[in-house]
């Protein structure tokens, strides 16, 4: 089946397809206040004349792109950067300033090409058997599984689960507008037509992360030169490779099963490497003053998590990244539904998608090793112009999707409730994570009550329902106990 | 300080009372009777999640726990918010979507980059023709390359601009 997806794959205009996703998604994965999520979406309107084979290849480059661009970035900018790859920034950039920014960005480099081969391996070998157990999963499971995401997404993440589950509640609010799918009855519509059909996935994304971001940043933007730091020193040194190897290992196999299950997505996972590789290190003095190690393995970490992600999204359908929740609106486009039935039912495309993963990570390891030059030069674009830009190309996208002006009106509102959240500590990846799975949610819901006659009960019977919230209420029990010690501590001290 | 906590006070405030609404608009949704779980139930459980969190928002803030300003590369901490800008880039956006069906999408975009970059401290003479060209193969990538058609305005049809 792989083999099948590879010969689709490797056709030139895929390839194409796969170099095009590839090199925008380091370019804005480089760029500051552009992510990989803000530019799915922003491309879901200009991707609708290509086949879903296509776009879908394009979008997973912008996905695996988005995390080598940011190592780049977080190791060569003087400034503290976005929280998936700040762990790099530590070690990465006194590297750099101590003139080993050769080394530190290819460790990097090899790391997430390591991490990412590997976990797309995982991916292929576990998506499969994954998608067999799940097609015997209920609806009632199914509603587990999206509260289990929703709580993870929003209250086990970032510093104020109060926020985020704010956040996650505007997000199911906005997925509420439209008309009702299963009676057909308008809700929360105002009585603007226009509103009937809902707000579509596309102009909240630009708007939450585009515009929202890009008033935010206007709002407090760091004037004068921008400072890169240059690239010093040779990188292919014996050390390098004796010290690398093992944490990009150990990366991987920490990385993938947490973006695996619903709970963390990257920025855990860097963490935990991190942690592993200070105290498994020889040279733990090291840490804080320019580890290798400190880099090898959070970025492979954090590739190997990204893959991760892309199991529950495959097989469930279940997004637990803002950028996931996007690519599920992706397929929705195109009237496909990510989920158990995806493998029988649009085989070849997902293996295609599959294929183009390997290939496009061997694409990425030439465009940040040898080409690495060139993304310095994306990263000195002055500010005015590249925030001008995102609000240009935000517009556009939101426009092109029905061509009416309507659109941008609630373009520039739910950019300015974004720009209000960045500004409160209100996380916003649980909003667009509530936005796509909130209307899938209710579905499930209904269905399950209706199978039950209304019996509440029918929400924990079903045992893989009961296990799941089984973890869940762990999980919460956990989080819960960290906090107060930490508090505790914090008293203390 | 002081103006943080007010703002805050505020968005808590904003989140409960879109809760509230909810809640209350939810009752005018047709429902019907025979089904347990019509189109009302989710939109109540809603409701009361924004209300709950709304609410636990504004007390945190009041406790002292402001929610902590997002972090970013180009994001200066130490210096205050410049609302002004902030007020420009609404009003450029603004602008946009007013003229888009008034002079068309190429003059409309054009002024959205110029006045963008203008307002983040770009020299006018190097940003209007960066804006005027961006403007102008944006319109002719997506009439020929991509076959969608914007609005043209006045320039409906010059060759090469109007799809």
């Amino acid at each position: 089946m792989l083999l099948e997806g590879f010969a689709t794959a490797a056709q030139p205009e895929y390839l194409l397809y796969a170099l095009l996703g590839v090199t925008l998604g380091t370019a804005v994965g480089v760029l500051p206040g552009i992510g990989p999520a803000m530019t799915v979406a922003l491309l879901l309107p200009l991707t609708y004349t290509l086949e879903p084979t296509a776009a879908l290849i394009i979008f997973a480059g912008i996905y695996y792109g988005g995390m080598y661009g940011g190592s780049t970035t977080s190791i060569l900018l003087n400034t503290p950067g976005e929280s998936a790859s700040i762990v790099t920034a530590l070690e990465g950039n006194k590297m750099a300033k101590a003139g080993r920014g050769a080394a530190a960005l290819a460790t990097a480099a090899i790391g997430s090409f390591v991490a990412g081969t590997i976990a797309t391996v995982l991916l292929t070998l576990l998506a499969p058997a994954i998608a067999d157990l799940a097609v015997q999963l209920g609806p009632a499971d199914y509603v587990a599984l999206m509260v289990v995401a929703f709580t993870t997404v929003a209250a086990l993440l970032g510093s104020s689960p109060v926020r985020g589950l704010a956040s996650l509640g505007l997000g199911l609010f906005i997925g509420l507008v439209g008309t009702d799918t299963l009676t057909g009855q308008q809700r929360f519509t105002l009585g603007v037509a226009t509103m009937s059909d809902g707000i579509d996935v596309v102009v909240v994304a630009v708007g939450v992360f585009a515009v929202g971001e890009a008033l935010y940043v206007a709002s407090r933007l760091r004037h004068g030169p921008i400072e890169v730091i240059p690239v010093g020193g040779k990188w292919m040194t014996r050390g390098f490779w004796a010290r690398s190897w093992k944490p990009w290992l150990r990366g991987t196999f920490i990385g993938f099963p947490i973006g695996t299950v619903p709970a963390g997505g990257a920025d855990v996972s860097t963490f935990l490497s991190y942690a592993a590789e200070k105290k498994l290190s020889k040279r733990p003095e090291e840490f804080g003053k320019g580890a290798i190690e400190g880099v090898a393995g959070p970025e492979a970490a954090n590739n190997a998590a990204a893959a991760g992600v892309l199991v529950p999204l495959l097989t469930l359908g279940l997004p637990t990244t803002a950028t996931a929740a996007v690519i599920v609106a992706a397929f929705q486009s195109y009237g496909i539904q990510p989920g158990p039935l995806l493998f029988t039912n649009n085989g070849p495309m997902v293996w295609a998608l599959i294929a183009s993963l390997y290939i496009g990570n061997v694409m990425l390891l030439v465009l940040n090793l040898p080409l690495v030059k060139i993304w310095v030069k994306v990263l000195q674009i002055p500010r005015p112009y590249l925030y001008a830009g995102i609000l240009l190309f935000a517009a556009l996208g939101t426009y092109a999707v029905n061509f009416v002006v309507d659109d941008l009106i609630v373009l520039l509102v739910i950019g300015l409730i974004g720009f209000f959240m960045r500004r409160h500590g209100y996380p916003v990846a649980p909003l667009v994570v509530g936005l796509i799975l909130g209307p899938m949610a209710e579905e499930q819901v209904r269905r399950t009550l209706q199978i039950s006659e209304g019996d509440l009960s029918a929400l924990v019977t079903s045992p893989f329902a009961a296990v799941a919230y089984g973890i869940l209420v762990v999980l919460l029990t956990v989080a819960v106990v960290l906090r107060l010690r930490r508090k505790k501590t914090e008293v203390m001290v | 300080m002081i103006a943080a906590k007010v703002e805050e006070y505020a968005f808590g405030g904003l989140v409960a009372a879109v809760g509230v609404f909810t809640l209350v608009d939810a009752t005018t949704i047709a429902g019907r009777d025979d089904n347990v779980v019509g189109p009302r139930a989710f939109p109540y459980a809603v409701g009361i999640l924004l209300v709950v969190t709304g609410i636990a928002a504004i007390i945190a803030t009041a406790r002292g726990k402001l929610g902590q300003a997002e972090e970013a590369e180009d994001v200066d901490e130490n210096v205050r918010t410049d609302w002004l800008t902030v007020a420009k880039l609404v009003a450029v956006l603004v602008a946009h979507l007013v003229l888009i069906d008034v002079i068309g999408w190429p003059v409309a975009a054009a002024l959205l980059f110029f006045g963008a970059a203008w307002t983040l401290g770009a020299t006018w003479w190097r940003a209007l023709p960066i804006a005027v060209v961006l403007a102008l193969l944006v319109q002719v990538v997506f009439a020929y390359g991509l076959g969608l058609s914007l609005p043209a305005g006045i320039f409906e049809g010059v060759p090469f601009l109007d799809g």
